[in-house]
């Protein structure tokens, strides 16, 4: 679908947020799934960019939808310099959900760097859904730096416990996120806690070997590079534990982009 | 004139499709993945992913990488085999009024056999496209592709199996495609399809490795155009049966190009991921070029490339 750029913001060195107005028609986003982005009419860079939403609302006659990004590469650096007015296309929402867990008790996000931007719209999501109940959001958010902690304020005001780390000490925790949530590991019910987690391969693979010996359920959004984004191209595939031959490729854009971290071969 | 919708129907080597447009193979799936994004009715014809006698898990990740005006693939023909194909992906087609023209690929000839007689089976399926083309897989298509003589012997093979219109797709990564064309002609093919992807790399020059772990891939996408399209005029020339032009078509106008040089038909291939509805733009596009130049038929259009430019 057509959009139009509403604002696109630095909001720290190379992170932008980008909201787009599009018609009212544009299916709301579950949390977890994702939208394929482009300059309209743009052949180079060819493929959209694959990025989970950060933030979704409808009107009477719009939608808009917010993408927080970190420039990376050509793609996302060409995106970087639309301005207010010019035209995006935005397809999707693409992709499987995370299964959400109204009645859980504690539920756990666990983020790296960029990977907070679909995490905000869950904890969102899980905000709205819990209301007036007890519920405890706790989020752990580690990025290289502080100015690198983009989003911070917003996951403040959704969690009840946020913590931190930086691999430079200049906030927080001095280390790796994985280290400072090793050390709560155990305080989390395996029965009532939900945890959720979305960050760089490395993030994810340490915890999936934090959580070997632990039954907790844990959802992760995996990022891989995508063409299609409907399941059509098996471009974005990512291998599963416990299976071989045609049944150990899932693709990460129809199967996924959510999984069950035990699923996954990390090789 | 201006009020009639212009004839878009094709003859493809005894196949008629209602229009010129039909989806590359493996850029589609098998129909289902995209029917939530457009009118799979209006498609010219559904060509499925490659499909081969034994289940494929395919290369391992990463199988793709962006590169300029296109993209780099080395999926490494996944697919579920013939009978898994049979069993659970064609069904859902029957739905559509849309001919299905399933691409067949093998490691032998042998292979070829099996699975076209197994479709030629089936009530669905209307046309095969051969692959001998594919680049990925190290004992795969390309024998049989960059030599007249295999290319040859496969399609006699193919032909004698099946009453089915036979498609053999070519691959462009040879010294003379028209060596081929010609042998495949020679061996009965009904039409000839063109270009399967162009044979490429990429590096990592951080961390001195390939983007794809397979180190090669095939390239697609709009920076293959000029070359599918002077293959295909060169093809064209030599050959008197149909032509399907295939490479780098993102819009009505790559289309019309590859038509006015000869191109029975075409295939879109990459352009469905960037946009689903490429198919559906081409066709409105070429039928709106139709109008607006007063023909009543494409077949009017096919082949009046004026190659000296005398009318000028």
């Amino acid at each position: 679908m057509n959009g139009t750029v509403v604002k696109n913001k630095e909001i720290c060195a190379g992170h932008f947020l980008l909201s787009v107005k599009l018609p009212e028609s544009f299916k709301t986003p579950m949390p977890g799934q994702f939208v394929m982005t482009r300059e309209t009419g743009r052949i180079d860079p060819l493929l959209g960019r694959p990025f989970g939403v950060y933030h979704f609302e409808k009107s009477e006659n719009e939608a808009t939808v917010k993408i927080l990004y970190k420039v990376v590469g050509k793609g996302t650096l060409l995106l970087s310099r639309l301005r207010e007015g010019d035209f995006v296309e935005v397809l999707g929402p693409y992709g499987r959900a995370f299964d959400v867990y109204p009645e859980a008790g504690r539920v756990v996000f666990i983020c790296g760097g960029i990977g907070v931007a679909p995490i905000t719209y869950l904890a969102s999501h899980y905000r709205r859904l819990t209301g007036a109940r007890n519920v405890k959001l706790v989020c752990y958010y580690g990025a290289n730096k502080a100015e690198n902690l983009v989003g911070i304020e917003k996951i403040k005001d959704i969690c009840s416990e946020v913590f931190i780390s930086t691999d430079d000490g200049s906030a927080g925790f001095h280390g790796l996120i994985t280290a400072k949530f090793s050390e709560d590991i155990s305080s989390y019910d395996p029965g009532s806690s939900k945890i959720y987690a979305c960050g760089p391969r490395s993030m994810l693979k340490q915890l999936s070997e934090l959580l070997a010996e632990n039954s907790v359920s844990c959802q992760i959004l995996m990022e891989e590079r995508m063409a299609c984004g409907v399941g059509a191209c098996l471009g974005c595939t990512v291998l599963l534990n416990d299976v071989e031959g045609i049944g150990a490729h899932a693709r990460a854009c129809t199967d996924g982009p959510v999984f069950n971290i035990r699923d996954i071969r990390w090789g | 004139m201006e009020n009639v919708r212009p004839e878009m129907q094709v003859d493809i080597g005894g196949l008629i499709i209602k229009n010129p447009v039909m989806t590359a193979s493996g850029t589609f799936g098998y129909g289902k993945e995209y029917a939530p994004y457009l009118d799979i009715r209006r498609l010219g014809a559904i060509i499925t992913k490659g499909i081969s006698l034994e289940p494929r898990a395919g290369n391992k990740p990463p199988r793709i990488m962006e590169t300029p005006c296109g993209m780099l693939n080395a999926i490494g023909l996944e697919n579920p085999g013939v009978h898994a194909f049979i069993k659970e992906k064609l069904p859902f087609l029957r739905e559509f009024d849309v001919p299905v023209i399933a691409n067949v690929f093998g490691e032998t000839i042998d292979d070829f056999k099996k699975v076209t007689e197994l479709l030629s089976e089936t009530k669905e399926v209307e046309g095969l496209e051969i692959n001998i083309s594919c680049p990925n897989v190290k004992k795969g298509g390309i024998i049989f592709g960059s030599d007249p003589d295999m290319a040859h012997a496969v399609t006699k093979e193919v032909k004698r199996l099946t009453d089915l219109p036979v498609i053999i797709k070519l691959t462009p990564n040879v010294t003379d495609i028209c060596l081929i064309a010609e042998s495949v002609e020679g061996g009965g093919a009904d039409a000839i399809s063109l270009i399967n992807t162009l044979t490429g790399m990429s590096v990592d020059i951080e961390r001195r490795i390939p983007h794809l772990a397979n180190v090669t891939g095939g390239l697609s996408g709009p920076a293959i155009k000029p070359i599918a399209l002077r293959m295909v005029w060169q093809v064209v020339k030599r050959v008197k049966i149909p032509v399907i032009g295939i490479g780098g078509i993102a819009n009505a106008g790559d289309a019309l190009e590859f038509l006015i040089v000869g191109a029975r038909a075409v295939q879109v291939g990459t352009a469905n991921f960037v946009n689903p509805c490429a198919t559906m733009d081409i066709i409105d596009g070429i039928e709106k070029y139709l109008k607006r130049h007063n023909m009543a038929d494409v077949n009017d259009l096919i082949g009046t490339f004026d190659e000296e430019g005398k009318t000028c």
